[in-house]
């Protein structure tokens, strides 16, 4: 029984929405507490409040009632700068369409993060080839977005997302862009990474789902099972 | 790969949008260099008309026009004046001049003017106020002193079918014989003068004038005595009165002394108007720079909403983000004032005139149009224009990409979650 504090809680937390008069909830006084490291899904259909959670979790959007508390730290009372200071050092993200920067090479994406983090130019290159190299990406330095596969560029998302050893990766749909072949490795690599750090994927994938350590099923944002 | 840098990166992006707005932005650079020349040319050369005028006095033979050869006025000043105004405190130099009319298509005239040859080009009836600019070959030098050679202007050298290719080796025939009603027939041979230059002076009278060294003047008319006009140069303005005075106390019995100002007051009105039309043109430019800077960066940012709100969810903060776009917006009007400065440097002098021409000439009273439409500008970069160009960039980036950079940094990290 792990009794280390929870890496993420939320206490009671809604999100309701305002749409043509009319008031939709997205998240419904949701209460959850996930624990450090390990890999968890979440699943659901369309609307049932999966990317909401994830937003609000990573900082990216407020509850409209509730408490979210992550590593430690209650993000409701922060302020915008707060936030991103917040999201550079603890949140990796992962995005369905990969995200990365056009016109910089591998090593400048996954260095970014590392920039807005005041590392020194020297080490955070050093530390982006290393990523890369541990995702079979070390032919691929010097390439950019457009001169790498698909299954590539979201290798070096993974590789970025963890730059700045943030204690939670978040993925919103990471393998929505892949073939199923590709899909399955980049599941291995986050599965891989989630022995390090809380791993939090949105899927709508179930089988890919029964790989995480736990799933959350949501349905018209609560928790189903 | 700081936010700065990627910033100019970004620029290269789509090189042919680059050139597009690059163009799209020089062109009002151009529009505002040139603006800037006409206003610059306009002052200087009101500068040097003030400078000839406030402060020059004109002496001429009592009740005389000082033509040598016009009947019922050939009374001309006596050559020892030259020597009493020059020992007068305050006179910083004088200028004699002769004239003589001479018949072309009656009833039209032409003046013939001998002068130092280093002398200011006066107009006759517009002395005070005439600036005539070489257009074609050159201007007498002190070598041409007592040499059968002219400059000839632009309307005389029509009427002589001289064209201003043919500088340096036209030759023009002054027959001091040819008669009208009201010049004397003068029993003199003619002489074959060799036109080296054609000037413009911006109306029709004043570019119907000859200006020969005055010594060949003397030698062709027969006037080895007298002058016709004596133009006096003041060391200052404040010096004018006292000048005035004592010219009337020591030559006033022979003397009428001229203190010619309209000219001046015309030119300060006319200056000051062009000035502002240039001004207003200025500004156009300005405002249409703005105009590009601000849809293209609202334009950019649309584009790039996902791209921006990724950078925001890894942890760009507003200022890293502010410091991206305004670098892209900095770059592009750096590079349409480079743009627009080379269009100038290509097209300015003959494009500003015409600009000049078209764009304000239209608003000047129609009498004063001609007197600028040979307004000569220049294309030359000095610092202050790199300067100009420098701060109008920044400006124009700063005020157009405003709108667009509050637009980049309030997008949430959520754009970087949606998909296509």
């Amino acid at each position: 029984m792990n009794r280390a504090a929870p890496l993420i809680e939320l206490r009671g937390v809604s999100k309701f929405y305002r749409k043509g008069g009319e008031s939709i909830d997205a998240i419904a006084d949701l209460t959850l507490e996930l624990p450090e490291k390990g890999m968890v899904a979440i699943v659901g259909p369309s609307g049932s409040g999966k990317s909401t959670l994830l937003h609000i979790i990573g900082a990216m959007d407020r509850p409209t009632r509730g408490e979210v508390i992550v590593a430690g730290q209650l993000l409701n009372g922060l302020s915008q700068g707060e936030l991103t200071r917040f999201r550079r050092r603890t949140v990796g993200f992962v995005f369905q369409t990969f995200n990365l920067i056009p016109n910089l090479t591998a090593v400048e994406n996954v260095s970014l993060p590392m920039e807005f983090n005041g590392v020194a130019k020297s080490d955070r290159v050093k530390h982006a080839k290393a990523l890369l190299e541990r995702f079979q990406l070390g032919h691929r330095f010097k390439h950019r977005p457009s001169e790498l596969s698909g299954g590539e560029m979201q290798r070096v998302a993974i590789a970025r997302a963890i730059a700045n050893e943030p204690r939670l990766v978040l993925a919103d749909e990471p393998t929505g862009n892949l073939d199923s072949k590709t899909g399955a490795l980049i599941y291995e690599l986050l599965k891989q990474i989630s022995r390090e750090r809380t791993v939090l994927v949105v899927t709508h994938a179930e089988g890919l789902a029964a790989m995480a350590d736990r799933a959350l099923h949501l349905q018209d944002g609560r928790i189903a099972a | 790969m700081g936010m700065i840098a990627l910033g100019l990166r970004n620029l290269l992006r789509n090189k042919l949008r680059l050139v597009l707005v690059g163009i799209l932005i020089g062109v009002p650079f151009f529009l505002l260099l040139a603006m800037y020349s006409i206003g610059d040319a306009v002052q200087r050369q009101t500068a040097v008309l003030t400078e000839n005028v406030n402060t020059v006095l004109q002496l001429r033979a009592r009740g005389s026009m000082g033509h040598v050869n016009m009947v019922g006025q050939d009374r001309i000043l006596p050559r020892d004046v030259l020597e009493k105004v020059r020992g007068i405190e305050h006179v910083e130099h004088v200028e004699p001049y002769l004239l003589a009319m001479a018949p072309i298509t009656p009833p039209n005239f032409v003046m013939h003017v001998g002068l130092a040859p280093t002398a200011v080009k006066r107009l006759e009836s517009h002395g005070e106020a005439g600036n005539p600019r070489i257009i074609a070959g050159r201007d007498l030098t002190p070598e041409d002193a007592g040499q059968d050679v002219a400059i000839i202007g632009q309307g005389y050298a029509q009427w002589a079918g001289i064209k201003p290719e043919h500088m340096g080796t036209a030759m023009l025939t002054v027959d001091p014989t040819r008669t009208h009603p009201v010049i004397f027939g003068m029993d003199r041979p003619t002489r074959e003068l060799r036109i080296v230059g054609m000037y413009a002076s911006g109306y029709i009278f004043g570019d119907l004038q000859l200006f020969l060294p005055i010594d060949t003047f003397r030698s062709i008319y027969g006037t080895d005595q007298g002058i016709s006009w004596l133009f006096v140069k003041v060391d200052s303005v404040g010096n004018v009165p006292f000048v005035a005075q004592r010219l009337r106390e020591i030559v006033g019995d022979v003397a009428d002394i001229l203190v010619p100002e309209s000219a001046a007051v015309f030119t300060a009105t006319t200056s000051r108007r062009v000035t502002q039309f240039a001004g207003a043109g200025g500004l156009l430019a300005f405002a249409l720079m703005v105009i590009v800077v601000f849809f293209v960066l609202l334009m950019t940012v649309r584009e790039r909403a996902r791209e921006i709100g990724t950078l925001r969810a890894i942890g760009a903060s507003n200022g890293g983000v502010t410091a991206q776009f305004l670098t892209e917006a900095v770059a592009l009007s750096l590079l349409g004032g480079a743009l627009g400065l080379l269009l100038f440097r290509a097209l300015g002098a003959m494009a500003t005139g015409r600009l000049f021409t078209l764009g304000i000439g239209p608003f000047l009273p129609s009498h004063y149009k001609p007197l600028f439409e040979s307004l000569t500008v220049s294309n030359q970069v000095s610092a202050s224009v790199v300067l100009l160009i420098l701060i109008v960039a920044v400006l124009a980036a700063l005020i157009g990409s405003a709108y667009g950079i509050w637009r980049a940094v309030r997008l949430s990290p959520i754009e970087a979650m949606k998909h296509e």
